[in-house]
């Protein structure tokens, strides 16, 4: 062995975790992918980097198939997206039929996000879940604004706890509740999925927004209003993350806009134990990685040995 | 497997006529494995995410290097533009479902483009030239600025013919004035078309009126370009289908034009 190979070794052998504990569900690391933006591993991502990933969010899946919103479903803005694509996915049957087993092969841990369109749906998918071996948790997609519901659970606390509680019965897998940031008190959301029995809170779910073509004067949205993600977000994301990890003593999940591992770090500061990366993979498909390469490169750099420092160590909170 | 996004060396960034460009750049692998219909997605900014998508091009020709014909409309088009000799661009690729080759009695492939929708046609002229087919080019611009020379099909053997909204190239009208220089008796035809949709939606009616089967390339705002966004689908006989990954290239009446 030459002396380079051995000094790598050397280097790369530090005693690092960074490793992160969820409702007793380990992941090998923090970074995870925001459901709806991560799909076609197979043809496109290289299958051993997948594999570093702490956790895989796949898009959202209802109980029946859904085909999604007419065009335009999307719409480039300042630093972000408008999206309104409605869930477009085959339903929970086809989801485990033709999804569930090439996402089981990569051996990270699933996070299964569902929607029902009311309670009984919720637990409708949850039974079928319940039924397939190899899912690491649930996310109630509480939180989805396209499909033209007049109040949504994430922005009724009743209906938040009533919910969570209702599926946290049923689950065989622990339970997390992904918040919208569409309401007034996002902390007063998370307490309500809290006192439910969620094993963990996610946030943000994406921004109620429009655009509009001047010239036609209408909505550049086939849905007319869609969800804003993407880094324009991330500073008021990185602000509701921050004000529920200190209201509430479940694990925060933390998203919204982040596109480089500083502003992943921003939000494991701020108290999420684990970050999701949702737009940036448009971007970047390697984003995922290249935010845990920086992550670990920032704890070597700093001489951090466990990313547990880390989590919640915003200092003058 | 090949990675999907490289850094690619750049050059050649030219302007072929007023409205219309030419970006070259080296990049052998991704040119072997691009089939014509292709696209690449191309990072315009790379440091400040403005434009904050990337933007997908057609590939306009793939042999020791890759060429892309864009027309400069807005910022990414306006940065990529800039580029010069040496410099690096971040390409995804090569990415989306290619066109379909002609059926094997097929004498006559017709390729009717509208302005940048020229784009595909020239990899697929080189592709299908020297198979004995009768290849056709109906090129369809707003005026002069939108013509340049075409230098490169009529080499593959395309029999060119233009037409201008104003009349200041070719032949005065939309492209659907040049469909009278399609052979009347050649044998089967083929048709390729690539244009903005209403310049496809008369292609496909008139190729329907005909019997003629054939491609559509089409496009649509795009964010991922690898089919996980969902965000570019477009409606078809057959729903909606993404045309970043289904596509960009369908049957001729399977895309529902608007």
């Amino acid at each position: 062995m030459t002396d380079r190979a051995l000094i790598w070794i050397k280097s790369n052998s530090i005693d690092m975790n960074i490793a992160v504990k969820i409702a007793g569900v380990t992941f090998k690391n923090p970074v995870t992918v925001a459901s709806g933006t991560f799909g076609h591993a197979e043809r496109y991502y290289n299958l051993e980097e997948v594999k570093r990933l702490g956790a895989i969010v796949p898009k959202t899946v209802t109980l029946h198939p859904q085909e999604g919103n007419p065009p335009v479903r999307i719409f480039e803005t300042p630093s972000g997206m408008i999206n309104a694509i409605g869930i477009e996915n085959p339903g929970i049957d086809g989801f485990i039929a033709q999804k569930l087993p090439a996402l089981k092969k990569t051996g990270v841990p699933l996070i299964i996000s569902i929607l029902g369109h009311d309670d009984e749906q919720f637990a409708a998918i949850m039974e079928k879940l319940n039924a397939q071996q190899g899912i690491a948790a649930v996310e109630l997609n509480l939180s989805c604004p396209n499909l033209r519901q007049k109040i949504l659970v994430a922005q009724d606390p009743a209906a938040t706890t009533r919910l969570v509680a209702r599926i946290k019965v049923l689950s065989k897998v622990p339970v997390i509740a992904k918040l919208s940031p569409n309401v007034t008190d996002i902390a007063a959301i998370a307490q309500a999925a809290e006192a439910g029995g969620a094993d963990a809170v996610s946030l943000v779910n994406t921004f109620s927004a429009m655009a509009i073509d001047i010239k036609k004067r209408q909505s550049r949205i086939g849905n007319f209003t869609g969800g804003l993600s993407g880094p324009a977000i991330r500073p008021i994301a990185l602000y509701m993350v921050q004000r529920v990890a200190s209201r509430v003593k479940i694990p925060v999940i933390g998203m919204g806009g982040i596109m480089t591992a500083p502003d992943a770090l921003e939000f494991l500061i701020a108290g999420a134990s684990m970050v999701a990366v949702g737009t940036a993979n448009f971007i970047n498909p390697r984003a995922p990685i290249d935010i845990l390469e920086g992550i670990e490169s920032f704890m070597k750099e700093n001489k951090i040995s466990d990313i547990r420092e880390i989590i919640g160590s915003l200092k003058n909170a | 497997m090949e990675k999907i996004q490289n850094n690619y060396k750049v050059l050649v960034n030219e302007r072929l006529c007023p409205q219309y460009w030419r970006l070259v750049f080296d990049a052998p692998s991704l040119a072997l494995r691009t089939r014509p219909g292709q696209f690449v997605h191309i990072r315009t900014d790379e440091e400040g995410l403005q434009p904050f998508f990337r933007r997908p091009f057609s590939v306009y020709r793939a042999r020791k290097y890759v060429e892309i014909f864009y027309q400069v409309v807005g910022p990414g088009t306006r940065l990529l533009s800039l580029k010069k000799k040496g410099d690096m661009v971040d390409v995804l690729g090569p990415l989306g479902t290619p066109f379909v080759l002609p059926p094997p009695d097929t004498r006559q492939v017709v390729m009717i483009a509208g302005g940048i929708g020229v784009a595909p046609m020239l990899i697929l002229s080189d592709l299908l030239k020297n198979k004995k087919y009768d290849l056709l080019l109906l090129f369809g611009g707003r005026d002069r600025s939108h013509v340049y020379p075409m230098k490169e099909f009529k080499d593959n053997g395309v029999a060119v013919h233009i037409a201008t909204d104003d009349g200041s190239v070719g032949a005065k009208g939309r492209v659907s004035v040049l469909f009278d220089k399609i052979g009347k008796n050649p044998g089967p035809s083929f048709v390729y078309t690539c244009g903005p949709d209403p310049m496809m939606k008369a292609v496909q009616s008139f190729a329907a009126g005909k019997g003629i089967p054939g491609q559509a390339a089409c496009e649509e705002i795009m964010a991922c370009g690898l089919g996980a966004c969902l965000g570019c689908s477009i409606e078809t006989t057959a729903g909606f289908r993404t045309v970043c990954h289904d596509g960009p290239c369908f049957d001729l009446d399977q895309v529902k034009f608007h």
